[in-house]
C-alpha cells in the first residue's frame, strides 16, 4: 500500500476533552476520502495536527514519512482550508489568492481565475465585508487551485448555496482526475459527497470506528421492511443497528453481507431489501455510540426504537 | 512505514524564498505597516512645527526640542500585535512553518522600521543644515541622540522600532496562547521587576551612579545594549510562537 500519511496511537487531550483517543490509521496516495463524524468528534484535531497547526499530546505522525512539524518541504504540498479561516484585516479575496500563489509551488493561476469567475467573487472587497458563502468560496478555491499533494477540506462550503456546492464537487472531481492528489473531504453532507468519495473514514468520539472504500461501507448494511414477526425471525442472531415501527409493519437497518442465497429466502417471505445511504449508515452507527453506551450496542437492547 | 517519496517538486530556491515571500504577506497590511506608521510621523511632525513656529512668534528664540518623534515608535508596539493577530492564523493556511513567519514578520518590521529611521534621520539632517527650520526647532534632531552622527541616530531609531515590535509581537503571542490572564500577569510581573529595580538603586541611594553610567555610556551605547535586550525579546518571542497552535 502506498500511503502518504501515517498516523500511529494518535492522542490529543485538551483540558478535560479527551478529542483524539490513540488513534492509528494510513492515508493512501491519490485518493478521495470523505472524512466523516460528527460535530467535536476530532476531525478538525486530526487535520489540525496532520498539517502540523496543531501539536499532539502523543503519538507518531508521518507525511511522506516525515514529521510534518516545522517541515517547511513537507507542509508546502499541503493544503489545509479550514471552515473558520482568519484572514488578514485589510485583505481582499484578491490579495488571499495572490498570496497563496507565493507559496503553493503548484497552484494553478488559470484554474483560480476560472473559479473565481464561476464562484462570482468579488475580487476587490475586503474578506471582512464578505457573505459567509464567498467567504467559504476564498477557500474553497485556494484549496483547489493549490493543486497541492495533500488537500484537506474542513466543512468547506457552509453558506454556500446548492449550486455552489454542485460547482465545488464539479470541479474537485474534474481536477483530480487531470491531476490525481490526495484529498481529505471533511463533511457533515455525506449524501452529497457520496459519490465523490473512494474511501471513507469515520472518527467518533476520537476514535476511528471505520475506515474502508466507499462500496464496502456500504455493503456493510441493509435495510429490510416488512411484517414486524416476520423480520424478527429473518434477523434472528444479526446486528441491528436501527429499527423503526409503523404498526405491524417493521424497517430494520442491520450489518453484515448477503450473499444471494439470503436474498432470495427474504424474498421468499415477503420481505423488501433496499440498500442503505451512506448517510444513514453513518447516523445509525455514530448514534449508537451516545454516552453511556459506549461500544456498539448488541441487537437485543440497541433500544432506537420508538 | 511503507513506500514513501523524496522527490519533490518543488525547487529548492523556493523554500528559500518562502521567508522572503513572508514580508510580502505581511505587507498585504499597507495600512498597519505603511501608511499608519508614516501618518504618526507626519503629524506629529506637522504638530510639533506649529506648536514652534507659534513660539517664535511669541518671542521664545531658544532651542526648542520636543518628543514628538518618539510618536511612530509607540505605534510599532500595535504593528507587532497586528502582524502577529492579522497574519499568524493566515500563514498556516499557507502551509507555512512558524520559523518563516517569525523571521519573515521580522524582516517584514525591518522593512517598515528602516522606512521610518530614513525619514526620521533624513529630517534630522534637515534641522541639523537649517538651524532647526530657521527657527531653533528640533524635532528630530535632538543632540543627545546625534552625538555620534546621523548613521548612529538612524540605528538608534531603527532599533527602538524593532524593540517595540517585538515587545508587541510577544504580548499578541502570550495573550493568543495563554489568554488574557496569563498576559496580565507577565505585565504586571515585568512592572514588580522594574519597581524592585528601582527600589534598590534608591535604597542603595545610587541614582547619581546610574545618571553617570547612562551619560558615559550616551545614546549609541545604550543603543546597542538595546540590540541585545532585543535579541534576548526576539528568541523568547519565538520560543512562545514556536508549540502555537494556529
Amino acid at each position: 500500500m502506498d500511503s502518504v500519511i501515517e498516523v500511529r496511537h494518535l492522542t490529543k487531550r485538551y483540558k478535560d476533552v479527551l478529542a483524539l483517543d490513540d488513534v492509528t490509521f494510513d492515508i493512501q496516495r491519490d485518493a478521495i476520502y470523505g472524512f466523516l463524524g460528527r460535530n467535536g468528534a476530532g476531525k478538525t484535531t486530526a487535520m489540525s495536527i496532520l498539517t502540523a497547526q496543531n501539536l499532539p499530546t502523543s503519538g507518531q505522525v508521518r507525511v511522506f514519512g516525515e514529521d510534518p512539524y516545522e517541515n517547511a518541504v513537507v507542509l508546502s504540498r499541503m493544503c489545509f482550508v479550514r471552515e473558520s479561516q482568519k484572514y488578514p484585516d485589510d485583505a481582499t479575496p484578491r490579495h488571499a489568492l495572490a498570496s497563496a500563489r507565493l507559496f503553493f509551488p503548484r497552484w494553478d493561476q488559470d484554474l483560480a481565475d476560472d473559479l473565481v469567475e464561476e464562484f462570482q467573487l468579488p475580487l476587490k472587497r475586503t474578506i471582512k465585508k464578505l457573505s459567509r458563502g464567498q467567504l467559504s468560496a476564498v477557500g474553497v478555491i485556494i484549496g483547489l487551485a493549490s493543486r497541492a499533494e495533500i488537500t484537506f477540506f474542513d466543512e468547506p462550503y457552509l453558506g454556500l448555496d446548492a449550486v455552489a456546492r454542485q460547482t465545488f464537487y464539479d470541479r474537485l472531481l474534474t481536477d483530480y482526475a487531470e491531476h490525481p492528489r490526495t484529498v481529505l473531504l471533511s463533511s457533515h453532507l455525506i449524501d452529497e459527497v457520496a459519490n465523490l468519495i473512494e474511501r471513507v473514514l469515520v472518527i467518533d468520539g476520537g476514535r476511528i470506528i471505520m475506515d474502508e472504500s466507499t462500496e464496502d461501507a456500504r455493503a456493510q448494511a441493509t435495510n429490510v421492511v416488512g411484517d414486524a414477526a416476520t423480520v424478527e425471525t429473518a434477523l434472528r442472531g444479526r446486528e441491528v443497528i436501527h429499527r423503526e415501527s409503523l404498526g405491524r409493519v417493521s424497517s430494520v437497518t442491520f450489518l453484515g453481507r448477503l450473499d444471494d442465497a439470503e436474498r432470495a429466502a427474504f424474498a421468499a417471505v415477503g420481505l423488501d431489501l433496499a440498500p442503505v445511504s451512506l448517510q444513514q449508515l453513518i447516523v445509525r452507527l455514530t448514534q449508537q455510540r451516545t454516552p453511556g453506551r459506549d461500544t456498539l450496542a448488541p441487537a437485543s437492547q440497541e433500544g432506537t426504537l420508538r | 512505514m511503507t513506500t514513501l517519496e523524496s522527490g519533490s517538486i518543488m525547487r529548492p530556491a523556493a523554500a528559500r524564498n518562502r521567508t522572503r515571500n513572508v514580508v510580502r504577506l505581511q505587507f498585504v497590511n499597507t495600512q498597519t505597516f505603511l501608511w499608519v506608521p508614516a501618518l504618526v510621523l507626519a503629524g506629529a511632525w506637522v504638530l510639533t512645527i506649529l506648536i514652534y513656529w507659534m513660539l517664535e512668534g511669541a518671542g521664545v528664540s531658544g532651542v526648542k526640542t520636543g518628543g514628538g518623534s518618539q510618536a511612530p515608535l509607540w505605534y510599532f508596539l500595535v504593528v507587532g500585535i497586528q502582524a502577529m493577530t492579522l497574519t499568524f492564523p493566515f500563514s498556516q493556511a499557507l502551509s507555512l512553518t512558524r520559523r518563516e513567519f517569525y523571521l519573515g514578520s521580522l524582516a517584514a518590521a525591518a522593512v517598515s522600521g528602516l522606512g521610518m529611521s530614513l525619514l526620521f534621520t533624513f529630517l534630522g539632517l534637515i534641522e541639523q543644515s537649517t538651524g532647526g527650520y530657521g527657527m531653533n526647532g528640533y524635532f528630530a534632531y535632538l543632540e543627545w541622540v546625534w552625538e555620534r552622527g546621523p548613521l548612529a541616530a538612524g540605528l538608534t531609531y531603527f532599533v527602538l522600532t524593532m524593540l517595540f515590535f517585538i515587545l508587541g509581537f510577544w504580548s499578541a503571542t502570550i495573550y493568543k496562547r495563554y489568554g488574557t490572564a496569563v498576559l496580565t500577569i507577565v505585565l504586571i510581573g515585568i512592572g514588580l521587576a522594574l519597581v524592585g529595580l528601582v527600589a534598590l538603586v534608591t535604597w542603595r541611594q545610587a541614582w547619581p551612579e546610574v545618571g553617570q553610567w547612562i551619560l558615559e555610556t550616551g545614546s549609541l551605547g545604550l543603543t546597542l545594549w538595546a540590540i541585545l535586550v532585543s535579541a534576548l525579546l526576539a528568541i523568547g518571542s519565538y520560543l512562545t510562537l514556536r508549540r502555537m497552535p494556529a
